[in-house]
């Protein structure tokens, strides 16, 4: 048993909650954009979570099995393909012949959240590499 | 090589570090849908003979979110924290113990 796999485990969580406060901000940003290349307002997008081998190259095969290296990786990004909701805006460029502008399905809290959700995981991932850092610096230590 | 008790605080050092690995994973995946958490029983596990994998049970009594995943992030920093210490302790030990042998090969050599 490798304490330094530990420390993989937890870089995908981060890389995992990193990509999730990405993707989040980027909803936040263009939550009242109207036009994008694709046509129609901007489409909101949600990742998805999975688990996943997250055993090194170098260690990978001397691992025994036991199932306890899972890791975590983004397995989709999601984009919303439900109707856009409209907004009565009759003075807006994009409006239609009634004064409507289709909007992006975004609720600002919730998304904010979210967010905060993503980097409370980023930092209880943190915490877990320098915990697991000290028992390998104490481990170090008995050779003094 | 130092004494029976130096090697069974050896195998409990292996069991803990199988136990940290597996708060890890919990903590990666606190977000993942349908994630179930994992944990070393720890009698078990110090029963078993040294060197030998540590198996991972799943736990029970722990409330599942909607989306099926049952990770307690404040269980979880419990367990990081006493991992932490434990392993502390036992390389204490381990420390001391080489210590002593080393001063007494120093002994004789005089």
């Amino acid at each position: 048993m490798s304490l330094f796999s530990a420390i993989s485990v937890s870089a995908t969580g981060l890389s995992a909650q990193r990509t999730r406060a990405e993707i989040l901000a980027q909803n936040l940003a263009n939550a009242d954009t109207t036009r994008t290349p694709e046509g129609g307002p901007y489409r909101r997008r949600d990742v998805v979570f999975e688990t996943a081998d997250a055993s090194s190259s170098f260690r990978g095969h001397l691992d025994e099995a036991g199932g306890g290296l899972t890791g975590v990786r983004v397995s989709e990004i999601r984009v919303d393909d439900t109707e856009a909701p409209k907004r009565y805006l009759p003075g807006h460029p994009d409006a239609d012949k009634d004064g409507y502008v289709a909007m992006p399905r975004i609720n600002p809290a919730e998304d904010m959240v979210d967010l905060m959700g993503a980097s409370r995981g980023y930092q209880a991932n943190i915490a877990a590499i320098s915990a697991v850092k000290d028992m390998i610096t104490r481990s170090i230590e008995l050779f003094r | 090589m130092l004494n029976p008790v130096a090697n069974r605080v050896e195998h409990y050092l292996d069991v803990l570090s199988a136990k940290q690995k597996l708060t890890a994973s919990n903590i990666a995946n606190a977000d993942t849908p349908g994630y179930q958490t994992k944990d070393v029983d720890f009698a078990s596990a110090l029963q078993s003979a040294s060197g030998s994998p540590v198996a991972a049970t799943e736990v029970d009594g722990l409330v599942a979110k909607p989306d099926g995943n049952n990770v307690n992030l404040d269980r979880e920093a419990r367990n990081l924290a006493e991992t932490s210490l434990r392993f502390q302790i036992a390389t204490q030990y381990l420390q001391n113990q080489i210590r002593a042998t080393r001063t007494a090969m120093s002994e004789v050599r005089g």
